[in-house]
């Protein structure tokens, strides 16, 4: 009796095994034809290993993406930046801006025309002017400040820039700045790190074969974390802009101080300028966007104060001596459709408003004068 | 706390486990305990009120079952009832009438200076006020004894899985579950596993993806055709129904894991042909309330048919007012009444009542098509902001359709994407008349269900802060 019952349990378990096989292959094409996530491996292939930075976008890599609101191609060229040429060599009359940044930077929402770098480059081009400009871009997805101060390192010698701006999306950099610290230390990884590593690369490489298996680590990944922050009271989301903010947003404004002071070390060492530019989240633009946030933020026991994340980098790097752009004006001005409504970054206008802004910026502040 | 965020997977896991291993007295003072403390997550502050409400209501029902005299029976009735509806008015209803005596008297020039308080909302006040006040109506009325244990009475009031978003629930059918000994046999599991995890999907999946579409479109700042507008009120429909049935289930699902069984609160609400059986099929346990303690004694529709419209346009109005403090929600309501009372009034003539109740299936087809169409302009009323905002996305109804500006990629692929593994499933309960029809399906096909619950929840449900891939290899 016993035994036909363990008999009729196995035997279950194995259907719904079999079902769970054949529904995961099924759910694989599916994403694999239809999917426009950048959980695709296409999208993915977009990136590399890096044993310093963690992760950067993979020289020669070429892609379309696709998703509902757009459709785009995107070239990574030799140096590891969105671009169609490569780097090349420098020409007497060339100037180079390196834009650093995350997502917003690298924008791959939009035809590389119309990223605000390269209009950027198409307007202080068009006056005529004996020097050449040229604008890279220097943003990769999910960066944050220390890896772009990182990334720095490893373009300054191939780029030789004359201006860096380091592009910090208010948002979330505070957050990631805290999150990548260990980064900044720098220094060897603990060695059972790397046991670690090198065990789970197999599992990694399977994983990142499989639109499936990746979206199902993220949910794994997300999860974990909301587990591992459920010791403590409930945090209201969008710490960065909090009337109140948690004491890691503190850490988060000391290490992107430290980050731009270094950057504009390095940068004067290799005979560059340094600023930075602050590009605001859609619902510091978008009222409704705004309205939402404000009372999930309330309900959920905070108060959401909406330019307070920027205003409070504003705050922290004052004192430097880096001219500072911010986005927000401009952007707001412009109206609510200067970003998509489902992927939150700039649309080809955004892009036009903010390449608009920049110039003036750049011109207004004489960063270019004598460069 | 919300069911489906992890702090609620704890505390059920800690709550469950002690569930288990206690006797009966043990279980309900643990219940007690953990509801209080459930409600307390979302203010503490406001604990006093439901305990308060519990209190009053449990020394009222007790008086009134110690006397016989009416007019003393009439006056404690009206004890409760004042004071519930006080606390209903002033906690849900003080705001909204403050600005509109604010604009009434600015209007004329006056300034209001001494209604600029402003009161926030106590979560749930309107369920359990509206528990603890059937409960009273029914001891009143003699179709059940008032309960003497007060710690039955507290759990019946606060019990966590119906406390902020219902079921509504009567005396007659929780307290007496929490008074007794409960058994909790392999079935119970079994269904309240399926529908805990079916609640999730329709939450998760279909509400919350459904969202981002209604969201799009009822943004004031953008200006859809009428075909849009279309989906985006299709989208709302099953945003507002995934959410709220969704709730209910994981709330049914919980229960029943603890051997209580709460009752359907949803019952394919959007298969119905006419606006009465919407109302028995949506929202069940409020529109039975509604019924059972404002129409019917109102007058029902007993009286002439003049009276009976009168007591239908009462109660819906005051059904609509009670979804929020806001004059879309009175115009929901008023438009809800005035289906009920169309519908009952075409009923005499026969080719209407036919085509809308007889078997025919092109008169079934079309009945439904049309009453799908009258209850998605009701959630256009229902989610507009304002009066101007119903007005202006009515008029790109009627008079700008344009159906050649679909937008295919953005809403209606993700609508149909979202709704149609929902409707598979409430297509199949149907033809079983049977909400819980799933777990009772042949082997093969009931794996198949649950791996693709598990795979359209997990692959493409809406997590929040998930939403992005940050490839971190």
């Amino acid at each position: 009796m016993a035994t036909e019952v363990r008999r009729d349990r196995l035997r279950r378990l194995a259907l719904f095994a079999a079902i769970l096989a054949v529904q995961f292959a099924g759910f694989e094409i599916a994403l694999r034809m239809w999917g426009s996530s950048e959980a695709a491996p296409a999208f993915q292939g977009l990136f590399e290993n890096d044993p310093v930075i963690g992760y950067r976008l993979k020289p020669g890599a070429r892609i379309r993406f696709a998703t509902a609101e757009f459709e785009t191609e995107i070239r990574i060229n030799a140096a590891g930046v969105r671009d169609d040429e490569e780097i090349g060599e420098k020409a007497p009359n060339e100037r180079r801006i390196l834009i650093l940044g995350d997502s917003l930077v690298l924008s791959v929402q939009v035809p590389f025309q119309q990223t605000f770098c390269e209009l950027l480059e198409q307007r202080l081009n068009s006056r005529g002017s004996p020097i050449h400009y040229r604008v890279i871009n220097g943003g990769v997805q999910g960066y944050g400040p220390v890896q772009e101060l990182l990334f720095l390192r490893s373009l300054l010698p191939v780029v030789k820039p004359d201006l860096v701006v380091e592009t910090l999306f208010v948002g979330n950099d505070l957050e990631d700045a805290v999150g990548a610290a260990a980064l900044l230390e720098g220094g060897q990884r603990p060695i059972t790190e790397t046991v670690r590593e090198a065990m789970t690369t197999r599992l990694r490489r399977t994983v990142r074969r499989s639109m499936v298996l990746q979206v199902l680590r993220v949910r794994v990944l997300a999860a974990t974390e909301r587990f591992t922050r459920t010791a403590g009271p409930p945090e209201p989301p969008l710490q960065s802009y909090a009337a109140k903010p948690a004491p890691r947003i503190g850490s988060g404004l000391a290490i992107i101080r430290r980050v731009v002071e270094q950057m504009q070390e390095e940068a004067r060492a290799a005979g560059a300028r340094t600023a930075v530019a602050l590009m605001p989240a859609r619902f510091q633009v978008n009222d409704v966007d705004y309205a939402n946030l404000r009372d999930a933020v309330s309900q959920a026991g905070g108060t959401l104060l909406r330019d307070a994340a920027g205003d409070r980098i504003d705050e922290v790097l004052r004192d430097l001596p880096v001219p500072r752009f911010d986005a927000l004006p401009a952007l707001r001005a412009a109206g609510p459709d200067v970003f998509f409504l489902q992927t939150v970054h700039l649309t080809p206008r955004g892009h036009q408003i903010v390449a608009e802004a920049l110039e003036r910026f750049l011109r207004d502040s004489r960063l270019l004068d004598g460069l | 706390m919300v069911f489906n965020s992890l702090q609620f997977v704890w505390f059920f896991l800690v709550v469950y486990a002690l569930y288990r291993v206690l006797p009966h007295r043990a279980q309900n003072w643990l219940l007690l305990i953990a509801s209080y403390y459930f409600y307390a997550a979302w203010d503490w502050r406001f604990l006093g009120l439901l305990i308060g409400s519990t209190l009053v209501d449990y020394t009222c029902a007790l008086a009134l079952g110690r006397t016989q005299s009416p007019a003393r029976r009439r006056a404690i009735l009206c004890l409760s009832l004042g004071f519930n509806l006080t606390m209903l008015g002033f906690f849900k209803y003080f705001n909204f009438f403050a600005d509109n005596l604010h604009a009434m008297f600015g209007a004329l020039g006056w300034r209001l200076d001494f209604v600029t308080v402003r009161v926030l909302l106590p979560v749930g006040i309107s369920f359990y006020t509206f528990v603890t006040m059937s409960y009273v109506i029914d001891v009143y009325r003699r179709e059940m004894p008032p309960t003497r244990d007060l710690v039955d009475f507290a759990v019946f009031v606060a019990y966590f899985p119906h406390l902020v978003a219902g079921p509504i629930l009567r005396a007659s059918r929780l307290l007496t579950q929490i008074d007794a000994p409960r058994r909790i046999s392999r079935e119970q599991l079994r269904d309240g596993a399926w529908l805990i995890a079916w609640g999730f999907f329709q939450k998760i999946f279909v509400a919350d993806n459904l969202a981002s579409l209604a969201n799009m479109v009822f943004d004031p700042a953008t200006h859809p055709t009428g075909v849009n507008v279309l989906l985006g009120t299709y989208a709302f429909a099953f945003q507002i129904y995934g959410d709220f049935a969704g709730y209910s289930n994981i709330a049914r699902g919980t229960s029943k894991l603890m051997g209580i069984e709460l009752i359907e609160n949803f019952r394919f609400p959007y298969f119905v042909r006419t606006p009465q059986a919407f109302w028995r099929h949506w929202h069940i346990s409020l529109s039975t309330w509604l019924r059972d303690y404002l129409y019917i004694p109102l007058g029902g529709s007993r009286g002439s048919e003049a009276r009976t419209y009168r007591n239908l346009l009462i109660t819906m109005v005051l059904g609509g007012l009670w979804h929020g403090a806001a004059w879309t929600f009175v115009m929901w309501g008023l438009y809800q009444g005035l289906l009920l009372i169309a519908y009952r009034a075409a009923e005499r003539v026969k080719w209407f009542n036919d085509w809308a109740t007889g078997p025919g299936m092109v008169a079934r087809a079309t009945s439904w098509l049309v009453m799908f169409h009258l209850t998605c302009y009701g959630w256009l009323i229902f989610r507009s902001r304002s009066a101007e905002q119903v007005g202006a996305m009515s008029a790109d109804v009627f008079t700008a359709f344009a159906p050649r500006s679909i937008n295919v990629q953005a809403l209606l692929v993700p609508l149909v994407m979202y709704t149609a593994p929902l409707l598979v499933v409430h297509a199949c309960e149907a033809v079983y008349d049977n909400l819980l029809v799933v777990p009772r399906l042949p082997l093969a096909v009931r794996y198949s269900v649950y791996a693709a619950t598990f795979y359209l929840t997990m692959l493409f449900g809406n997590f929040g802060g998930a939403e992005f891939i940050y490839f971190q290899f």
